[in-house]
């Protein structure tokens, strides 16, 4: 190609093969898969210490005074607040990575709709986290002080709500877009495999008097993210990773 | 003969590097001079002459600018540009086609 001349020479096929040959190195080019990955697995380590310390803000009214315990229902708005914040910041912080490495590199990036979606996610798991909090899918115990383990039953549809709004299948989601735009099936897959998890340990019942109880929660979905961030950054081309 | 497919190509975008400068483009949505050389393997002499064709003929819209104190020509693909492409790939599919199915199709001998 180093001329440019003879194009009767080529073929529909040759021609064919060469649009289909540089759309794919200019779609490598554009990837930044390990970014958003560090980032959000950054994000879910910092919330360990906001859920074991973060005081639990009745925003809503949803906490009821016994003799000397205080029950609340509804996700603590401390929390809620932590994520909504932290997931539109980060999806601001990955848009900057991702526009400042396209125009260092010479290469247009394809991030809007990522980002857009994912932080159009953020604002309704916000949203039906505080619906939720109002109109509950999951039966509340006639007496809120009793210490009796009750099973619970949700049926599927409430399991699926709940789960949907958790800020982790929120990232799961939002990367299945960026799977699409990047057109990156190693990451569609990754983004698969990290829905189950999330589904797996949404669908857990907990009675635990741990005060550290989430901690799986947010450790290994955190723990799956940074792996993730390591192996495509690992296995990026050549190209990419000297950039 | 005018459904032929051939006869719907466009000389300006039927050229293998100016068809790989709308496909960056395309899959880029902007794109800078210096990675299109990059990936084309053109020298900047011959990489302009083949945009100054494709500007001409409307089909990409080229943007001068700065990045600090370094010059940047960035290159976008007009909706003209979209459209030749589009036709373009169609075209040559279509070719494809009427060849395989030339070639498949059963002979006659007298």
């Amino acid at each position: 190609m180093t001329h440019g001349s003879a194009p009767q020479a080529d073929t529909p096929h040759e021609l064919l093969a060469t649009v289909r040959d540089l759309t794919r190195q200019v779609r490598v080019a554009q990837r930044g898969t390990w970014f958003p990955l560090l980032v959000f697995a950054t994000v879910a380590l910092v919330a360990i210490p906001v859920y074991r310390y973060g005081p639990y803000l009745d925003l809503f009214h949803t906490c009821r005074s016994g003799d000397d315990q205080m029950v609340c229902s509804g996700e603590n708005p401390t929390e809620l607040g932590y994520w909504t914040v932290a997931l539109v910041l980060a999806y601001a912080a990955i848009a900057a990575f991702y526009v400042k490495r396209s125009r260092r590199r010479g290469v247009g990036t394809p991030i809007r709709p990522y980002v857009i979606v994912g932080i159009a996610l953020a604002v309704l798991m916000a949203a039906v986290s505080i619906w939720l909090t109002f109109h509950p899918l999951l039966p509340i115990p006639a007496d809120p002080f009793a210490t009796d383990v009750v099973e619970i039953k949700a049926g599927l549809a409430a399991q699926l709500i709940y789960g949907l709004a958790s800020p982790m299948a929120v990232i799961g989601l939002a990367l299945l877009v960026l799977a699409w735009v990047e057109r990156h099936w190693a990451l569609l897959a990754y983004s698969l495999g990290y829905l189950v998890i999330v589904a797996i340990l949404g669908s857990r019942f907990i009675n635990s008097p741990s005060l550290w109880y989430f901690l799986p929660d947010l450790l290994i979905p955190a723990a799956v993210l940074l792996l993730g961030a390591a192996v495509f950054a690992l296995f990026r081309p050549t190209a990419e990773a000297q950039n | 003969m005018t459904d032929h497919p051939a006869n719907g190509l466009d000389d300006v975008v039927h050229q293998r590097v100016r068809l790989g400068i709308m496909a960056i483009a395309h899959q880029a949505r902007q794109v800078e001079f210096g990675f299109l050389r990059t990936k084309l393997q053109l020298t900047a002499g011959n990489l302009g002459q083949h945009l100054t064709v494709l500007e001409k003929a409307e089909l990409i819209h080229i943007e001068k600018g700065y990045e600090g104190k370094r010059p940047r020509t960035w290159v976008t693909l007009t909706a003209a540009g979209q459209a030749a492409l589009r036709d373009e790939i169609a075209h040559l599919k279509q070719l494809i086609q009427q060849v395989e199915q030339a070639d498949t199709a059963p002979t006659t001998h007298q």
